[in-house]
């Protein structure tokens, strides 16, 4: 049996029927096409697939669809809306070069604003410990440790981004 | 997990109605990061979800001396309030060793407690701390302490019809000491090889009510009573830990396993509980 859910998605209101066995991240991408989010280990170890849901980051593989009934949902499409001005987080990630294969970083980014929203300034351990649940085979996390700290100046002091 | 139904009930008399009517068919979900993890890798395929998110087991608060956390209080409303931090903060520190960030936001103590694991980093510390349990069903409630909860890995005290509503947990005292010692392969997202809580009361330098609570060394999360029985009513020093921290290693039997061998696990007991004990 299907059951009727809105929820709200970076910003746009969603009325849906689904199963309730589908995963939030399963509707996310197959649904509505928002397919920044990724699926990865299916068991909350790598994530990949880490949105945030009313202001906390939390695993979308782990999150069934028909829980979200009247909830805010933020995805990594949902950081830079207009699609062209980047989010501060996204452009420390690309300047400090903490993005290689990609695959992490959708999940890496959620992460650090679930850090950085609370504590722009966060200890090297503070942001090591932010990311803990978020596994990159590439950077090994340095560059992306750096980058998340670059994302807190330029939250902190926005006249200095794009130096 | 298809044909699988799903239902949130808005209170715990409704919660406890469908339990009692459907039984064994019946799954509790409240923060899933242990239930859909079993659902995605087809372990389970429940036929009726039953979503606690929505039915009012999540506060925490004090009373009477004791601090009551509900069943679905995330890890992380547990790690950020201040009532927990100054009542029970060696739960905090075991909350914070569970999981990453993202689980933490999601998983919920009751679940912890409920899934019954042998090392279940929440459930060590408030074994330590000298739980109650509160369950609930259609029957009623009942108290139950949490040294007599479990029965077996993945395995308690409840019955098909019945749901842990909270728990309650004595506050600290300005003479409250604790410690909290976990070892595994990393810091983060990992099940200990070996965890230790300890709680005590220190009057006139003396150590009373001492608890020593043990992870993954038994099918249970398990008191080492032999070795606070060591340390009630005396004051520490150098010998007395070395020989407290042997007695709790030499009144275990752990097993090998994927994660560890009976030995290491028993050597990491005694190193753990003179650390904590030493205050290192």
């Amino acid at each position: 049996m299907k059951h009727d859910i809105s929820l709200t998605v970076n910003g746009d209101t969603y009325h849906l029927s689904v199963e309730p066995w589908r995963t939030l991240n399963e509707v996310l991408r197959e649904d509505l096409n928002l397919t920044g989010t990724k699926l990865g280990c299916g068991s909350g170890d790598c994530g990949a697939c880490t949105v945030m849901v009313d202001g906390k980051s939390v695993s979308s593989c782990l999150t069934l669809a028909v829980e979200m009934d009247g909830r805010q949902i933020l995805t990594v499409e949902g950081l830079a809306p207009s699609g062209e001005t980047l989010h501060p987080i996204q452009e420390a990630f690309i300047e400090k070069g903490a993005i290689q294969c990609g695959f992490c970083t959708p999940g890496m980014e959620l992460s650090a604003l679930n850090l950085l929203k609370t504590n722009p300034s966060p200890s090297d351990a503070q942001i090591r410990s932010a990311i803990s649940g978020n596994l990159c085979r590439c950077t090994g996390y340095n560059k992306i440790v750096d980058a998340i700290a670059e994302a807190g100046r330029r939250i902190k002091h926005p006249s200095k981004a794009r130096r | 997990m298809e044909n699988t139904d799903f239902i949130a009930p808005n209170d715990v008399a409704t919660v406890c109605n469908q339990i009692d009517r459907l039984g064994e068919k019946a799954h509790l979900l409240a923060g899933g990061t242990d239930l859909m993890v079993a659902i995605n890798l087809r372990r389970l395929r429940p036929e009726k979800l039953i979503y606690l998110g929505q039915c009012g087991l999540d506060r925490i608060e004090v009373a009477n001396q004791s601090l009551v956390i509900g069943a679905t209080a995330t890890l992380k409303s547990i790690i950020q309030s201040e009532a927990v931090k100054r009542n029970a903060p060696l739960l905090v520190d075991a909350c914070q060793s569970i999981g990453s960030p993202a689980i933490r936001n999601a998983a919920t103590l009751g679940g912890n407690v409920c899934n019954a694991s042998p090392s279940a980093d929440g459930a060590i510390a408030l074994l330590a701390l000298d739980t109650n349990v509160t369950i609930v069903s259609t029957r009623g409630e009942r108290s139950v302490a949490l040294k007599a909860f479990f029965t077996g890995p993945g395995k308690t005290v409840l019955e098909k019809d019945e749901l842990v509503k909270e728990f309650i947990i004595p506050a600290a005292t300005a003479n409250s000491k604790f410690g909290w010692a976990k070892i595994g392969q990393r810091k983060a997202e990992i099940i200990g090889i070996v965890c230790v809580a300890v709680n005590m009361t220190v009057e006139g330098g003396k150590c009373q009510n001492v608890r020593i609570a043990l992870g993954a060394v038994a099918p249970t999360p398990i008191l080492a009573t032999k070795a606070a029985a060591l340390l009630e009513g005396k004051v520490l020093d150098a010998q007395l830990i070395a020989q407290a921290a042997q007695t709790a290693a030499d009144e275990i039997s752990p097993i090998d396993d994927i994660r560890a061998s009976a030995w290491y696990r028993k050597q990491m007991t005694n190193e753990l509980v003179a650390r904590i004990l030493s205050g290192e």
